[in-house]
């Protein structure tokens, strides 16, 4: 299912439940992963002075310094990469999200996976714009981002199930055929879940029940029709549909049915602000959340 | 006469002697071969003999020491006054002296002189505006970079530059192909949130040929999306051009003369090639200067004007709102206290102060602007110009010489910096980080992103 994975990483605890599951997901498909590790904005002109996301420090990214972070990043994954089928370390200078979704671009992944929005420092460097690494690359990433930033999850034991939030956008269409060949893959249950959104911030006025009800079976119908016919292959699908603000019933589904990866669709509306669903559901899930957007 | 691997009085040549230069940390080895460099005082009275010319030369001898510049130089301001810090003084004890002794100048003599020349003067040119003798210490300092730089005797960071140049026809190794691709991987970023965004290239006869600052490229793409974005938000018809599409020289901050002329020769030639109606230069103060004001006499242009008609990106913003291409939503208007830099390069030099008060009467909440004291073309350099943001052995100079500008920030009480020039938003950032004075600081290209109107026929697809 996946050849390649690119693990963004800082080599610190903020991303270690990304790495944990960047490397079970190496395990589980006998891939290659790619350690890929920003060392920061250069300082004016050709001074080779970086700051180092990791500390905030300022360094000078020498080839010395280079080859220090990359045994550092060796001796911290040490374990893990025992376990790896291959593995390699890469190093760049830059703002951290435009160099991953430029080694995005240039490399051969099939998924990328982040962590640590949480605890993601901000820098100078990123004051003066808004939103999140990993917003920033969910929204424009060509391959899937996977993004875990809570410790434990059953994604890390054993892969019981899927759960696909369906909104039925293009975008949305594209999440269910990749959750659905994940289900295929890892021969598991697949969970199809869609929100009729009655979250102040889209409801301009309140909703009578009646209209929610409606929604609600509109939505069963939609499944029905466009997701249902391609499941021949997968040992069960269960269609799900309720009312209420998105990320809480996603998180609180997620976590009723033990799911062990969350697909979702990532949208234009959706933006880089913060409080935004994905980052929600991101910040709050203890599964891996794969963001989807083409 | 000796010469070092890195540090010799040969310009660059070659990716490998860049990429040498490049790996050498702080310079360690080039300016310990900086010891070593004999200065050809043969040379160097040639080249002043037929260079000097006769403004510098009356200038150098008119000058009556009354020491009015003093106060207007920033640099005096921030070293307490430091009496080797007026220009007077500063260009006296140099190009002066070097001419006096006819150029029988020793290596020690050049490295304290190459200080002076990068890590006392920006080359920002106030001080012309006070001398009651109209003298120019920035012009002057502007010439004697490019015999020192002849010499040998010029940080790495600008020799690395000028190399640049030479070698990639753009201030960082960026390829053309670099440059297209990442243009265009960048707008289909933002293709979903824009229908029809797209990036012409090499479009022949279009109104506009826009050209860029390579660490946009390399650092900071976001600024070739939002360049896009605006130019088809507006319906300009405009393009990119494959080749000589660097605006920005170092080498003239290098004061290398030759690798001037080689990229500005570059960026003509593409004017040439295709024949736009203007070119618009991005929001870069030295870049202007450069390809607009001094590049059509490196050239030796008649006119002194480039091949076509070339503006700075302030003046497309303030006619694109004046003329309603681009109509911002008074909502979004900037509501918190806003101050400007004006950029030495385009306001003091390119009188182009009362175009960025009318962006600003359009784009800021009437009450929020406060301007710096003083402000306009009597403003002070941001502290990086010429260079100096750069260089790594002069950082402790760059950031005493930024708390003018950080006390004139703190003075207007904003919160906002505007800062429409790269030089400056780097001294800008370079100072919050340095003195957390609790500021942001913005190009216009994302302000006006988030505060124009977008036509129901670009608006992304439900
Ligand atoms: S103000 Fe003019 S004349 Fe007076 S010292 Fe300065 S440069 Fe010389
Ligand atoms: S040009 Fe600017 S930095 Fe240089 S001496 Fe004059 S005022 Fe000072």
């Amino acid at each position: 299912m996946f050849k390649t994975i690119l693990l963004a990483a800082s080599a610190d605890h903020a991303c270690d439940n990304a790495a944990k599951s960047a490397f079970r997901l190496a395990d589980l498909t006998n891939a290659h992963i790619t350690v890929f590790h920003v060392l920061g904005m250069p300082a004016h002109g050709f001074s080779q002075e970086v700051i180092d996301v990791k500390t905030g420090e300022k360094v000078e990214a020498s080839e010395e310094y280079i080859s220090w972070v990359k045994e550092e990043i060796k001796i911290y994954y040490a374990k893990q990469f025992e376990k790896t089928k291959s593995f390699d370390i890469k190093i760049a200078v830059g703002m951290p999200y435009r160099e991953i979704l430029r080694e995005i671009k240039n490399g051969r992944y099939d998924i990328v996976t982040l962590g640590g929005t949480s605890k993601e420092k901000i820098s100078v460097y990123k004051k003066h714009m808004l939103g999140s690494t990993v917003l920033r690359v969910a929204k424009a990433s060509p391959i899937p981002v996977m993004v875990l930033c809570r410790p434990s999850s059953s994604f890390l034991k054993n892969i019981s199930s899927i759960l696909f939030c369906a909104d039925f956008s293009k975008e949305s269409d594209a999440a269910f055929n990749f959750a659905a060949n994940l289900a295929k893959f890892f021969n598991c249950n697949l969970d199809i879940f869609n929100v009729a959104d009655i979250s102040p911030v889209f409801s301009k006025n309140i909703i009578e029940q009646d209209e929610i009800d409606s929604q609600i079976s509109a939505a069963y119908k939609k499944i029905e029709e466009k997701y249902i016919p391609h499941t021949k292959n997968i040992i069960k699908t269960v269609a799900n549909v309720c009312e209420g603000i998105p990320y809480v019933e996603i998180v609180k589904y997620a976590r009723e049915k033990n799911s062990s990866l969350i697909v979702i669709a990532h949208h234009n509306k959706e933006n880089e602000n913060f409080g935004s669903n994905m980052e929600q559901i991101i910040v709050r899930s203890a599964s891996p959340v794969i963001s989807i957007n083409k | 006469m000796y010469s070092g691997k890195l540090c010799s009085k040969e310009p660059v040549k070659t990716k490998e002697q860049l990429q040498a230069l490049l790996k050498d940390t702080r310079g360690k080895t080039y300016y310990k071969e900086m010891q070593n460099l004999e200065v050809d005082t043969d040379l160097l009275w040639k080249t002043i003999q037929t260079t000097l010319n006769s403004r510098i030369k009356t200038w150098l001898e008119i000058c009556s020491r009354c020491g009015i510049c003093a106060e207007s130089c920033f640099l005096y301001l921030a070293n307490d006054k430091d009496p080797t810090q007026i220009p007077s003084y500063k260009i006296q004890s140099t190009l002066g002296e070097i001419i006096k002794r006819k150029g029988d100048v020793d290596n020690a003599f050049m490295q304290t002189a190459m200080e002076t020349t990068w890590g006392k003067c920006t080359c920002c040119n106030r001080c012309a505006m006070y001398c009651p003798n109209g003298i120019d210490t920035g012009v002057m300092f502007s010439y004697l970079r490019g015999l020192l730089y002849q010499q040998g005797f010029v940080p790495l960071e600008m020799k690395i530059g000028a190399g640049m140049h030479r070698i990639y026809y753009a201030q960082m190794d960026i390829t053309d192909e670099d440059f297209i691709d990442t243009f265009e991987w960048i707008v289909e970023e933002y293709e979903k949130d824009y229908q029809g965004l797209k990036v012409p290239v090499d479009v022949k006869n279009a109104d506009i040929m826009y050209t860029v600052n390579a660490r946009e490229v390399k650092y900071y793409p976001e600024d070739l999306a939002y360049a896009a974005i605006l130019f088809n938000l507006a319906q300009e018809n405009w393009t990119v051009t494959s080749k000589g599409w660097e605006e920005t020289s170092l080498a003239m901050f290098a004061g290398d003369w030759e690798a001037c002329k080689i990229q500005v020769k570059h960026v003509y030639e593409a004017m040439e090639r295709l024949k736009p109606k203007r070119m618009i230069g991005t929001e870069c103060g030295h870049a202007h200067r450069a390809t607009v004001i001094e590049g059509p006499y490196w050239m030796g242009r008649k006119d002194g004007k480039p091949p076509v008609e070339s503006i700075h990106y302030v003046e497309w913003v303030a006619e694109a709102l004046r003329t309603g291409k681009l109509k911002i939503n008074p909502e979004k208007r900037i509501k918190t206290p806003v101050t400007i830099q004006d950029s030495c390069n385009y306001v003091r030099n390119g009188g182009l102060k009362d175009i960025t008060r009318e962006i600003i009467s359009y784009i800021v909440e009437p009450g929020y602007f406060v301007e710096m004291e003083p402000c306009g073309e009597n403003n002070f350099c941001c502290g990086g110009g010429g260079g100096f943001n750069g260089i790594g052995i002069y950082r402790n100079h760059r950031n005493k010489g930024l708390t003018v500008k950080r006390d004139q920030i703190i003075k207007t009480g904003a919160k906002l910096v505007l800062a429409p020039c790269h030089n400056c938003w780097d001294a800008i950032r370079d100072l919050e980080e340095e003195f957390k004075i609790g500021i942001k600081w913005s190009f216009l290209k994302p302000l006006l992103i988030d505060m124009v109107e977008i036509p129901e026929s670009m608006k992304p697809a439900s």
